[in-house]
């Protein structure tokens, strides 16, 4: 994996990339299974697919799919398109072709957040209390929880959800619905969770800035403290050794492997950005990390030599969607402000 | 590319006081004007509009051991949602249940920092059943907290009732909040400038508190009740002895002090000191400047249950210079 942060040329200009006016704040980002098509979910019920080969022809903006906004897109784990929720409350398969099936119809809540699993195919999605896992033609209900679910994600092996909400996480083994689910107790609204990348640990950031990682093994936990802001995005490193986490005007990331992050401070490095970091996304493979300032500017960072060079100045809108293609050459990038980006950083 | 926080109106009643009839005339109302309208019962409005959001009224404890210290854990996500959108709108309006204590609502606009960057609570407006209201005080707290957070309260069915008896229901509305302005309905009919927009939490605006209400002397007879008092001073305030005792004041009696705001004259400071709050939580900053020969004074307003005037004049004198 090469990835090119000596390149002088970054320093002054944008990768090569294509960049197009959404029109629309983009509430996430995501590229299909196979990284051909970059989709953008957007604040007026489109979803814009782009190829995610940048110098081919642009596809066309399409119809809105969704009543209201798009809140949450993930590629979808089992076809070539992707899965969509909306505060229309509609889940959506979307096609590659921009058509779009509707999954599940909650009429009167949010679809929020959603999963994939890869290996199994699986979706999980929340609206309001509930979560739903689509797998096949099937869809299981976990819930009511006992609060909104503020997050949620699927462990390694694809057999369990956790849900993030008041009061903690809560854990279900998917193949067992009567199964009385795990429960992670800790005081407080959980407002982000992401399952570390060899399933662990689970970490969830807070409503009281700080974030919250549970040790799965031995149900022990740990609290981080200090970020000025609220923790709303997580990425665990594809070895699991690190956990990136937002609110940090540099990368920040907390170690956890050997003995974990306990007592030690955590890892920072890179330029210290405009703002604070708002959306964070770990490499697919390699040591590279994306961050999303919220002033615009985006940083690619490289944790073994601790050093990061900033893709994009900040320009006053948030950077509020990124995501990585599968092979870890591309990222798609957008903001507040409706612009839509997909860099090729291939050296 | 900052962009103007939207207003947010807070409606609380109790039960059948009228709520919902407000909010129908507000959203079919031809005012040009885009609100999207946060309730607690789907369905109950007439209107089909995609601006209405069914909430939950999650009330959620903060972590930090204070019992008054709760927000509503809903609308932070619901706000957030809603600023996704691609389509802005002049306002947004919350709706609690008949029987919600509306601290945390208001609470939430001071706590979460992406609430309070994208929107500002306007004003908190109650709407009041003028043939119900005095027998809802005896059925618990919540009428009469209703009433003490109010900036607006509107006093509906009034054709319901004598002329006799709305005049005794205002004088106890008056008795529980003095600064609430008044205006009596039928049908929730409202003109909507009286209840939108009104700034009643812009601290640039706590100057426009009328000093025609200062009143002094204090009761002594109903102190377990909610009621409203002022503090005055000519002197100039000792910033570090006042926030010591502000603090600790708060501290002690949060949970009892519903609303409290002030004008300070700081001892040799040129401006104005404002600051308003709900229970423990304080907003403030400094105001306009006090004019060449004018006379500096110093007002502050508490809102809340069991509050001895007396003994809160002497704390305050004390931090007179």
């Amino acid at each position: 994996m090469k990835l090119d942060l000596s390149n002088p040329a970054w320093h002054q200009t944008l990768p090569p990339g294509r960049a197009v006016a959404g029109d629309a704040p983009v509430a996430a980002c995501a590229f299909s299974k196979d990284g051909s098509i970059a989709a953008f979910a957007l604040g007026d019920g489109r979803v814009r697919l782009l190829p995610g080969d940048i110098n081919a022809g642009e596809t066309p903006a399409a119809e809105p799919l969704h009543g209201g906004v798009v809140l949450a897109l993930v590629g979808d784990p089992a076809g070539d398109g992707f899965v969509s929720g909306g505060d229309d409350g509609r889940l959506l398969r979307i096609a590659t072709d921009g058509t779009a099936s509707e999954i599940v119809n909650q009429k009167g809540k949010w679809f929020e957040h959603l999963a994939g699993h890869r290996a199994t195919g699986a979706v999980a999605a929340s609206a309001g209390k509930t979560a739903f896992v689509v797998k096949g033609g099937e869809v299981k209900e976990f819930g009511p929880h006992e609060s909104t679910v503020a997050g949620l994600d699927f462990s390694k092996d694809g057999s369990r959800i956790a849900c993030a909400h008041y009061g903690g996480v809560t854990v279900w083994s998917i193949g067992q619905v009567t199964l009385p689910p795990r429960k992670f107790v800790w005081r407080g609204s959980h407002v982000a969770l992401k399952w570390s990348t060899d399933g662990k640990f689970i970490a969830t950031g807070t409503q009281e800035n700080d974030i919250h990682v549970w040790r799965m093994a031995q149900a022990t936990d740990m609290r981080m403290q200090g970020y000025p802001a609220k923790v709303k995005s997580l990425s665990w490193t594809a070895d699991a050794r690190f956990l990136y986490t937002s609110a940090q005007p540099v990368f920040t990331a907390w170690p956890f492997s050997g003995k974990g992050p306990e007592g030690k401070p955590p890892l920072q490095f890179g330029e210290e950005g405009a703002g604070l970091i708002s959306v964070v996304a770990a490499h697919p493979a390699a040591e590279f990390v994306a961050g999303g300032y919220d002033s615009g500017e985006l940083q690619l960072g490289d944790i073994k030599t601790r050093r990061s060079v900033v893709l994009k100045m900040a320009d006053g809108s948030a950077i509020t969607g990124l995501a990585w293609s599968p092979d870890g050459y591309k990222l798609a990038v957008g903001n507040e402000a409706g612009t839509l980006l997909v860099l090729d950083l291939r050296r | 590319m900052a962009q103007p926080q939207v207003p947010v109106t807070v409606l609380t009643g109790y039960l059948g006081a009228g709520k919902t009839t407000l909010l129908n005339r507000i959203l079919s109302e031809q005012h040009g004007k885009k609100y999207a309208v946060i309730v607690n019962e789907f369905g109950e409005l007439g209107v089909d509009n995609d601006l209405v959001v069914n909430a939950d009224e999650e009330v959620f404890e903060m972590n930090n051991g204070c019992i008054c210290c709760t927000v509503r854990g809903d609308l932070i996500r619901i706000i957030e949602g809603l600023m996704k959108r691609k389509d802005k709108f002049d306002g947004i309006l919350v709706e609690t249940t008949g029987l919600a204590d509306p601290g945390p609502v208001a609470q939430t606009f001071f706590t979460d920092d992406e609430v309070k960057a994208k929107t500002r609570l306007d004003a908190i407006v109650t709407v009041v059943d003028a043939k119900h209201f005095l027998g809802q005080l005896e059925q618990g707290d919540e009428a009469e907290e209703q009433v003490a957070f109010a900036d607006v309260i509107l006093l509906n069915k009034t054709d319901l009732v004598s002329e006799d008896e709305l005049k005794k229901v205002e004088g106890k509305i008056n008795s529980i909040n003095r600064y609430a302005h008044i205006f009596r309905t039928q049908k929730s009919q409202i003109e909507l400038s009286a209840i939108l927009d009104k700034g009643a939490f812009d601290l640039k605006r706590i100057l426009e508190f009328e000093p025609d209400f200062l009143h002094h002397g204090h009761d002594h007879d109903h102190e377990e009740e909610v009621k409203s008092l002022s503090l005055t001073a000519d002197r100039p305030v000792d910033p570090d002895r006042f926030q010591k005792w502000m603090g600790a004041l708060l501290q002690l009696r949060g949970p009892d002090i519903f609303r409290s705001k002030g004008i300070l004259a700081i001892d040799g400071a040129p401006r104005r000191y404002v600051y308003q709050g709900v229970h423990m939580m304080m907003d403030s900053d400094w105001g306009t400047p006090w004019k060449e020969g004018e006379k500096r004074f110093s007002k502050l307003v508490f809102i809340g249950r069991n509050l001895d005037g007396e003994n809160l004049q002497r704390g305050f004198n004390d931090c007179l210079k």
